[in-house]
C-alpha cells in the first residue's frame, strides 16, 4: 500500500508523462499559423495566428507585422499562404487576418491548398460543418465553451522564437492557469491599451512570436491566445496571459459584421451592466446627491464630504466622512476611480456602495432617481 | 499521510475515466495518446481544483486604502547610509529604465485564517505602503475592518485582527513532513475576483533562509504573498513570503515568479505569531559599525556607533571579526550573509581579534533607531590606496 502511495507521490510530484498532452496537441497544431513580415526595428518580424473559420480567417495579436497589409502565413501541413488584413482594433490590441492562396504561385506544390497538401479535414476538423469543403481550415470556433478552472493544465501552441521551420510543427508550452483577471501592464514604458480580461498563465509565453499563439486545456478546447509582450504593473515581470475565448469571439463577431474601417462596437469591459434597455446615462456624484473630498496629495481618497438631503445617497444613508471602498463589488482607492466607475453604470440599477464608517465597515444601496 | 491521497488519486481516476469514455464517444474525437497518461494529467487536475476549493474558505483578500511608496532612493527604510548607484544597480536589476523605481502595486493581497477568534496571517510585505486602513473581504464575502497588530520586518510576516468569531481554520502541514520533491501548490487572492490564482510547483529545499523557510519553485510574487503553499491534500505547507539573501524590506522581488520562492512552516509561523500576537514587531538587527575600507583581508571594526551593541561590548576600531556564530568571515559579504535574517534582540557571539588576542563577546542586536551616530572622522587620504568599493561602506 505504502509502495503504492509513493508511487502515486512520485507520478504527481514528477515531471508530467508523455503522451498525456497528445489529445491537447493535435487539436491545436493545425489550428496554428506562423506568419512572416516585415521586421521593423526591434520588433521581431514574425508571429502566430489561430484559425478561427473555415474561410481561413485568423485572429492574432495587433503588433507592427499587422501594419503591413499583407504578411505570409505558413499552415501546419508547410502550406504558404498571403494573409490579409481584414480588421485592427488598438483598443483590444487584436488582428483578424484572412488567409489567400498567393495568386502568384499557383502550381506551386508548396503555396497551393489543393486537398493534396492540406490535412485530411474530416480527421483534424470535428467542427467544420459537414466537414466537405474542399478549401475548408481546420479551425477553432470561438462559440465554444470550454471549461478551465485555477490550476488545470493549459498548452500553448505557436511560433515562439520562429523555432519550427516550414512545416515544422509549431513549439508546444505546458503549465497551469492561474487567475482570469483584468490586465494592468505596460508595454516597454507606455500603458497597455487593453485592460479586459486576460487568463494568467503559469507557463512562459512572453516570447518573441509566441504572441498570437493557441492556448488549449488539457482536451484541446480553444480557451485563449496568448497575448502581446508586456510587464505586469503588479509584479513588474514579464507577464504571461491569454486573451479569453469569449473576448476573441466578440472581436471576430465585431470584425467580420462591419466593413474595414468602419466604426465598431463598445469592447466588452467598458459595456454596461443591467438591463440593455435602460438608458445609460453616465452617472456622477452630483446626479447621486454627494460630493467627495479634493483634498489629497498625488491620490485624493474617496471621502464624503457632503450629501444633499432627500438625494439618493442621502435616502441610502450615507454620510460626510464616510470613506467610499467598494461601488458594485469594484475596489475604488481613488476619487476619479470613483467617478469613472459610476460613469459606467446605468442609472436605474441600484448602486452598492461599500463603506468605511469610523472604525466599521457599512453598505449602502443606492437608487438613482430618474431624471 | 500515506493513504488519503492514494485512494483520493483512485477515485479520481476512476471518475475521470468513466467521464473520458463518454465524452470521447460523444465528439468522436479518439485519443491516440496513451489513455492512462492522459488520465493521470486530468487526475492531477483534478487534485488542483480541490485543493483550490478546500482552501478557499479560509483565505482572504486583504485591500488597502492609503498609504505610499517607500522612499526610492532605499532599498531599506532603515538604512539611514542609503546605498551608492553601483549597489543599486546590482540591488534592483528588475528596475527596467534608469531613473523609475520599483513601485509597490496597492492592488489587493492574500491572508489566512489564522485564529478562530479573528486574527489572520499575511506577509508583511503587503504593509509596505503603511496604508491607512485595511480592510478584508471573508470567503463568504464578508467585509471587515482589520488591525494591523505587528510584523516582522526579517521573516516579512503580518498579523492582522478582525472582529470575528468562529472563524474555519486551515490544517498545517508539520514542519518536519515536508518533503523536498513533493507538490507544491501556491493560491493567492492578488489577481482579484473569488478564486484563488494557482501557481504549480514542487518543493525544491528545506531550511533556507537560516532555517526559517523551505524553498519552492511554484511562482511567488504579490499576486500570492501571503496565502498559502499547499500539498496536494489541502494542506499548507507554508505562507509565500518574500526572501533574499540580503536583507531590506523590499528583499526579493527580484526573485518575483522566478521558480525561486520562499514559505515559512507551521513552527516558524507560530514561533513568530505569537511575538507578533503580543504586539511586538521584529526588526532587522544591526550591530552598529561600519568596517575599515583599507583593510585589504578580513573584516576589520572601522567607526562605531555610540550607542551600538558593539559600542556596548566594547569593540573598538581595528578589531578584527573573525567569525559571527562559528562562521568564518573572509569578506564583508560573508558578514552581510551572517547577519541576514537576524532580528534586532537577537544574541550573536562575535569572535574578535584584538591586538593579537583571540577572543568572544556576545552582542544583542539593535534595531536601527537605536542606533546613535557614528563618530565624524575625516577619511585620511591615501593616494596609493585604489579608491574602495562601494559596498565596504555599508553599515551592517
Amino acid at each position: 500500500m505504502t509502495r503504492l502511495t509513493a508511487m502515486a507521490l512520485t507520478l504527481l510530484a514528477g515531471a508530467s508523462p508523455e503522451g498525456g498532452f497528445q489529445v491537447a496537441i493535435e487539436s491545436a497544431l493545425p489550428r496554428v499559423v506562423k506568419l512572416y513580415g516585415l521586421r521593423v526595428g526591434m520588433e521581431a518580424g514574425y508571429g502566430s495566428g489561430v484559425i478561427v473559420s473555415p474561410e481561413g480567417h485568423v485572429v492574432t495579436v495587433y503588433s507592427l507585422l499587422i501594419e503591413a497589409h499583407r504578411m505570409r502565413a505558413v499552415t501546419a501541413d508547410g502550406t504558404v499562404f498571403d494573409a490579409e488584413v481584414v480588421h485592427r482594433d488598438a483598443d483590444r490590441q487584436l488582428a483578424l487576418l484572412r488567409l489567400i492562396p498567393p495568386p502568384d504561385s499557383r502550381g506551386d506544390e508548396f503555396a497551393d491548398p489543393s486537398p493534396d497538401t492540406t490535412p485530411p479535414i474530416d480527421e483534424v476538423n470535428p467542427h467544420s460543418p459537414g466537414g466537405s469543403a474542399e478549401n475548408a481550415f481546420p479551425y477553432f470556433d470561438l462559440s465554444e465553451e470550454a471549461a478551465l478552472l485555477p490550476g488545470d493544465w493549459i498548452l500553448s501552441a505557436g511560433n515562439a522564437f520562429k523555432v519550427a521551420e516550414g512545416d515544422e510543427p509549431v513549439s508546444i508550452a505546458h503549465g497551469v492557469f492561474s487567475a482570469r483577471t483584468r490586465l494592468d501592464a505596460r508595454r516597454r514604458v507606455r500603458d497597455f491599451p487593453y485592460h479586459g480580461d486576460v487568463l494568467v498563465m503559469d507557463a512562459i509565453t512572453s516570447n518573441p512570436g509566441a504572441p498570437g499563439s493557441a492556448v488549449v486545456n488539457l482536451e484541446g478546447r480553444f480557451v485563449g491566445m496568448v497575448g502581446r509582450e508586456v510587464v505586469s504593473n503588479l509584479t513588474h515581470t514579464h507577464f504571461n496571459y491569454a486573451i479569453p475565448r469569449d473576448v476573441l469571439r466578440e472581436f471576430f463577431q465585431s470584425a467580420t459584421s462591419v466593413k474595414d474601417g468602419a466604426s465598431f462596437e463598445a469592447p466588452e469591459w467598458a459595456s454596461v451592466t443591467g438591463d440593455p434597455a435602460a438608458p445609460s446615462v453616465a452617472l456622477s456624484a452630483a446626479d447621486l446627491g454627494f460630493r467627495l473630498s479634493t483634498v489629497g496629495y498625488k491620490r485624493v481618497l474617496p471621502f464624503v464630504e457632503f450629501v444633499r438631503a432627500g438625494s439618493a445617497a442621502h435616502q441610502a444613508g450615507l454620510r460626510k466622512d464616510d470613506l467610499i471602498l467598494s461601488i458594485n463589488g469594484r475596489s475604488v482607492a481613488a476619487v476619479e476611480e470613483v467617478e469613472q466607475r459610476l460613469g459606467t453604470l446605468v442609472l436605474s440599477d441600484p448602486i452598492t456602495l461599500v463603506i468605511r464608517r469610523d472604525r466599521a465597515i457599512v453598505t449602502a444601496i443606492l437608487q438613482p432617481e430618474k431624471p | 499521510m500515506a493513504f488519503i491521497p492514494c485512494s483520493r488519486m483512485a477515485v479520481a481516476l476512476l471518475i475521470t475515466s468513466a467521464f473520458l469514455t463518454v465524452g470521447v464517444d460523444a465528439t468522436d474525437r479518439s485519443p491516440p495518446a496513451p489513455r492512462a497518461d492522459f488520465n493521470l494529467l486530468l487526475a492531477t487536475q483534478q487534485v488542483v481544483r480541490d485543493v483550490a476549493e478546500t482552501m478557499r474558505p479560509y483565505l482572504v483578500r486583504i485591500e488597502t486604502v492609503g498609504g505610499s511608496q517607500p522612499p526610492a532612493r532605499m532599498v531599506d527604510p532603515e538604512d539611514e547610509k542609503g546605498e551608492s548607484p553601483k549597489q543599486r544597480r546590482s540591488q534592483r536589476p528588475f528596475v527596467d529604465t534608469p531613473g523609475s523605481s520599483f513601485e509597490i502595486a496597492d492592488g489587493p493581497t492574500t491572508g489566512i485564517l489564522y485564529s478562530a477568534d479573528g486574527y489572520i496571517i499575511s506577509s508583511s510585505f503587503n504593509f509596505v505602503r503603511e496604508p491607512l486602513l485595511i480592510s478584508v473581504v471573508m470567503a463568504d464575502g464578508r467585509r471587515l475592518a482589520a488591525e494591523l497588530i505587528a510584523r516582522d520586518q526579517v521573516r516579512k510576516l503580518a498579523l492582522l485582527k478582525v472582529d470575528a468569531v468562529d472563524l474555519p481554520l486551515p490544517r498545517w502541514v508539520e514542519r518536519d513532513e515536508i518533503l523536498v520533491g513533493q507538490r507544491a501548490i501556491a493560491l493567492g487572492l492578488g489577481f482579484g475576483g473569488e478564486r484563488p490564482s494557482v501557481t504549480l510547483g514542487i518543493v525544491s529545499a528545506l531550511n533556507r533562509m537560516r532555517g526559517n523557510a523551505f524553498q519552492t519553485d511554484a511562482k511567488l510574487s504579490p499576486a500570492n504573498y501571503g496565502g498559502p503553499v499547499c500539498d496536494i491534500e489541502g494542506r499548507i505547507l507554508g505562507i509565500a513570503v518574500p526572501m533574499a539573501q540580503r536583507p531590506g524590506e523590499l528583499a526579493g522581488v527580484e526573485f518575483y515568479d522566478s521558480g525561486i520562492g520562499f514559505a515559512l512552516p507551521k513552527s516558524k509561523v507560530e514561533e513568530i505569531a505569537a511575538t507578533l500576537k503580543a504586539g511586538r514587531s521584529f526588526y532587522r538587527g544591526w550591530l552598529g559599525m561600519q568596517i575599515d575600507p583599507n583593510a585589504r583581508e578580513g573584516v576589520v571594526v572601522g567607526n562605531v556607533a555610540d550607542p551600538s551593541p558593539m559600542k556596548a561590548a566594547g569593540v573598538v576600531s581595528g578589531d578584527r571579526i573573525v567569525a559571527i556564530e562559528g562562521e568564518t568571515l573572509h569578506h564583508f559579504g560573508d558578514m552581510i550573509r551572517a547577519l541576514n535574517m537576524r532580528s534586532a534582540g537577537e544574541q550573536v557571539t562575535l569572535q574578535l581579534e584584538s591586538a593579537g588576542r583571540q577572543f568572544n563577546v556576545v552582542v544583542t542586536l539593535a534595531p536601527a533607531h537605536e542606533l546613535g551616530n557614528l563618530p565624524d572622522v575625516a577619511e585620511p587620504f591615501d593616494p596609493s590606496v585604489p579608491i574602495p568599493e562601494a559596498e565596504d561602506e555599508e553599515l551592517p
